[in-house]
């Protein structure tokens, strides 16, 4: 009793803080934690079926742990399927758009950023414009133009039309905003060339942004289908996408699901790993997108 | 803290630029080659993005299969529209994909957000759980779905009922939104958490010492500030669903009532080889994404 008393008068002095009710806080975590462990259970449940034997899947009523561990599921893929050859096209292709993107919208950020020509402006909103514009909108005739260019089921199909993009403009054109001209004249001054000035000075210092975009442009790519299904359909061209769409439609028996198990993680795991090392710049990719529109 | 960065758009693109110095002929040349790297863009853009969006408008006037040339037919492709039932069940689909995905989606993750607008030790481990779906590719995941949707999968077996998921006209689109919702709530909730950061912290400490009890600072001081992101969520919100594809591809073909406009537009483009009947469903989903962002827009400018 007499400690209650003693200990009350302590309270009211304490600051109104939003640490005021700590324990409310714990619950409220507690709770996002339980429904965070819902959204964990479906990559844990395709992880331990990807190694049941393939009778126990779909075993009701259902146990999570295999009765034996069957690692070897996830070589499946690569032996009944040219999975190999999906991964090392969507890695082809992945990697050269993310680069090209880089540099063509590194190049037109500048430009738009640091030159003051005619008809400047007027391009940079023409660019902005087209965000407006999903491929959903502008695949047909987009397929067409590649069908007529000759590129249907090649490289260059799935690549080129892909090599810039509007949103890496506009960041690298943000980016490079920042740039104080003081240090591009003083470069000038010092007789660098245009090209030595944006590979000397500009592009050291916007490294992170670059990487912001490389990493929106690989993941975006990685998850693209539609197009890859149009222009790279055929046994050399198929991406991880189309190749795990065909994959599963000639997998429909419960007898191809620890591969089909295996194969989507397989898949799925070099965005999730780049995600899990670069959380940053994949949070600030994602921002950066809401910031435009 | 990772959130800080977000949404500098509008304000540095409007801000004016300093008046150009009096060109001279080296300025001007300097010029030139700062024009010369926008090109590759420039052409990039002419070619795969410009020149298609002109396209689309002109072969929605046509009959074309690609092989041979187009023919002339007016807007018969939009009269044929208007009295297909497939086209507009097309429509339908879209539509009950986007409130029903979308609706849950964002609600979801402004809650989430709020919860999780904390630096308490923990919590950055509890986002990552509903981050991840965002990283993960979407046939990936519709592949991984349609196990948990099978009637013996884990949906099933967990709320203990016996759901033909996928293979019903009542529950096929259903299915779909749920996976979606779990694809898509944490790219929502990393719009919002960014949102929240960018509140300043005395406004809520102010209210708080006003004595605002923190539902009365959520409704009047949290969420009101919310507003202009609630808007850009909800136009990315319809845009993404109107390009969705995949799951439905993976999950159903389109079947039992879950054919999508976009998987419309694929199947009379690339099936029946109409590109200009599917270049008028193109211009319409067009039209109708400008209408629904030009009224949310409206929308967040009278109530700023």
């Amino acid at each position: 009793m007499s400690a209650a008393v003693a200990q009350r008068p302590a309270a009211p002095a304490r600051p109104v803080s939003r640490r005021r009710r700590p324990v409310g806080r714990v619950v409220v975590l507690l709770l996002l934690l339980a429904g965070g462990l819902v959204f964990a259970s479906v990559f844990v449940y395709a992880a331990l079926s990807a190694v049941k034997p393939a009778d126990e899947i779909l075993a009701n009523p259902m146990r999570w742990l295999p009765s034996q561990w069957l690692w070897s599921n996830f070589a499946l893929p690569f032996q009944e399927t040219p999975f190999a050859r999906y991964y090392l096209n969507s890695t082809v292709v992945g990697v050269s758009v993310t680069v090209l993107n880089v540099i063509t919208c590194t190049l037109a950020g500048y430009s738009f950023s640091k030159f003051t020509y005619r008809g400047r402006n007027v391009l940079f909103l023409v660019v902005l414009a087209t965000l407006m514009v999903p491929l959903e909108v502008i695949y047909v005739p987009l397929y067409a133009l590649v069908f007529d260019l000759g590129w249907v089921n090649s490289f260059a199909g799935l690549i080129i039309p892909s090599a810039t993009s509007a949103f890496g403009i506009f960041l690298m054109r943000q980016s490079i905003d920042g740039l104080p001209d003081e240090l591009l004249e003083a470069a000038r001054i010092d007789g660098a060339g245009e090209l030595r000035i944006l590979w000397n000075v500009v592009a050291p210092m916007m490294v992170s942004p670059m990487a912001a975009l490389a990493l929106f442009i690989f993941m975006t790519n990685w998850d693209s289908h539609l197009w890859p299904l149009l222009v790279g359909n055929d046994a050399e061209h198929q991406t991880l996408p189309v190749g795990l769409a065909a994959m599963q439609a000639n997998n429909l028996g419960s007898g191809g699901i620890p591969m089909m198990m295996a194969a989507a993680l397989l898949a799925l795991l070099p965005t999730l790993l780049l995600f899990l090392v670069l959380q940053r710049k994949f949070v600030e990719g994602i921002t950066m997108t809401a910031g435009i529109k | 803290m990772a959130l800080t960065r977000t949404a500098p758009g509008r304000a540095r693109t409007a801000r004016a630029r300093p008046p150009a110095p009096a060109a001279s002929g080296w300025r001007r040349r300097r010029d030139a080659v700062g024009l010369l790297f926008a090109l590759p863009a420039l052409v990039l853009f002419a070619a795969f993005a410009i020149y298609p969006m002109l396209r689309v408008f002109q072969l929605s006037l046509y009959d074309y299969n690609l092989t041979s040339p187009p023919v002339w037919v007016g807007l018969d492709n939009f009269t044929f529209l208007f009295g297909d039932d497939r086209f507009l069940a097309s429509l339908g689909a879209s539509l009950f994909y986007v409130v029903v995905t979308y609706g849950p989606a964002v609600l979801l993750a402004l809650v989430l957000a709020l919860g999780l607008n904390t630096r308490m030790r923990g919590s950055a481990f509890v986002r990552l759980m509903y981050f991840a779906p965002v990283a993960t590719s979407w046939v990936a995941v519709s592949v991984i779905w349609r196990l948990v949707l099978q009637p013996e999968g884990l949906l099933n077996q967990t709320l203990n009922t016996d759901i033909p998921w996928l293979t019903s006209s009542t529950w096929a689109k259903w299915a779909i939104a749920i996976a979606a919702i779990w694809k898509e709530v944490g790219f929502f909730l990393i719009i919002f958490l960014a949102g929240l950061q960018n509140i300043p912290k005395d406004l809520q400490e102010a209210a708080a010492l006003d004595g605002a009890g923190s539902l009365r600072r959520l409704r009047y001081v949290t969420l009101p500030l919310l507003k202009p992101i609630s808007v850009v969520v909800l136009v990315m919100a319809v845009i993404r669903g109107f390009q969705s594809f995949s799951p439905q591809v993976v999950l159903t073909g389109g079947s039992f009532g879950t054919e999508v406009i976009n998987l419309f537009v694929y199947k009379t483009a690339f099936a029946s080889a109409r590109m200009g009947r599917a270049s008028a469903v193109a211009v319409l989903m067009f039209v109708l994404l400008l209408m629904v962002t030009f009224v949310q827009l409206r929308a967040l400018r009278r109530s700023a």
